[in-house]
């Protein structure tokens, strides 16, 4: 996985950029043809879904020094935002079934937000796994 | 650790690793998120699509509150406190934990059983046993029921780190 990342920074982020205007046209794409912007509240879960571990990075960084003590009440805070993290990923995925279970959205808009949503939030994802400074590893 | 075994074979060895750890709290997560969407897809079923007379009401939601209640009350409290051998006057807090334990593990058992009760009471006595009808009934179920085991999850992987721990600081 690491060696995939050894690009040159210009051609991570204009990849990137890509991905993130391929999720972006998806969700529109979803909404616009069928003139039902109900789909467009999954691009809200997936942005705020990388945010919870985003947290956690910082927070396990600043922490690092007392690792060892007894007491450690930021491995609560770190396992409660990585189950946040899972909470709002399987959101993300699970809402637009659930339009089209209740056949608010057709079958098209589902395919089409599903993929347009996780597309944003991997691009998200490997935006911070990309431009990392130390080689650490950092799974979702 | 292994000389205090019950039994012979070493059947329940979950892998002790933070990774692991990290991908069975996002799967706790997961199943958490699959029991919420479940319950919020019966209420939006029961506006939009449903033919029947039958609706989700206040009513259907009370065992989701109690599974959640229940999740959260189970995970708040500190293992230790549990665990711990006679300290210095600490007989008291861990009476105390283990009420609190007990009345999260009741939390949890009323929602998996009121879901069970609900689908007999509103669904199966009254004969609407159809499936667009009963598949809110069965949402219900899988709602707790995922929560449920999203919460058996998360006390495996917090019971699983306190050897973590222990093994660290050697």
């Amino acid at each position: 996985m690491s060696t995939m990342f050894k690009l040159n920074p210009l051609s991570k982020l204009i990849f990137l950029s890509i991905l993130i205007a391929i999720g972006f046209l998806n969700i529109i794409l979803s909404c616009a043809l069928f003139d039902n912007w109900l789909p467009l509240i999954d691009v809200g879960i997936f942005l705020i879904a990388p945010l919870p571990n985003a947290l956690a990075q910082s927070l396990s960084s600043a922490y690092e020094a007392d690792f060892l003590s007894d007491s450690n009440p930021e491995a609560a805070v770190k396992e409660f935002l990585e189950y946040l993290t899972g909470f709002l990923v399987i959101s993300g995925l699970i809402f637009p079934v659930v339009l089209f279970h209740n056949h608010l959205i057709s079958h098209w808009s589902l395919v089409l937000s599903i993929s347009g949503g996780f597309i944003i939030y991997l691009s998200i994802v490997l935006f911070i796994v990309g431009f990392k400074e130390e080689a650490d590893d950092y799974d979702f | 650790m292994d000389s205090q075994r019950l039994f012979r074979f070493p059947l329940l060895r979950f892998p002790n690793t933070q990774s692991a750890k990290s991908a069975a709290i996002y799967v706790a997560g997961a199943l958490y998120a699959i029991g919420f969407w479940s319950m919020v897809d019966a209420s939006i079923f029961s506006k939009t699509v449903n033919a029947s007379v039958v609706h989700v009401t206040f009513v259907d939601w009370i065992p989701f509150i109690c599974s959640t209640l229940g999740t959260l009350i189970v995970n708040m409290i500190d293992k230790k406190q549990l665990l711990s051998a006679d300290s210095f006057g600490s007989g008291s807090i861990r009476w105390q934990a283990r009420l609190v334990l007990f009345i999260g593990c009741t939390l949890l058992a009323v929602g998996m059983s009121g879901s069970a009760l609900l689908v007999i009471l509103k669904y199966v006595v009254k004969g609407y046993t159809s499936m667009p009808t009963l598949g809110m009934a069965l949402e219900n179920i899988y709602a707790t029921g995922s929560i449920t085991l999203s919460c058996i999850i998360l006390w495996v992987v917090q019971n699983v780190e306190e050897d973590y721990n222990y093994s660290l600081a050697l």
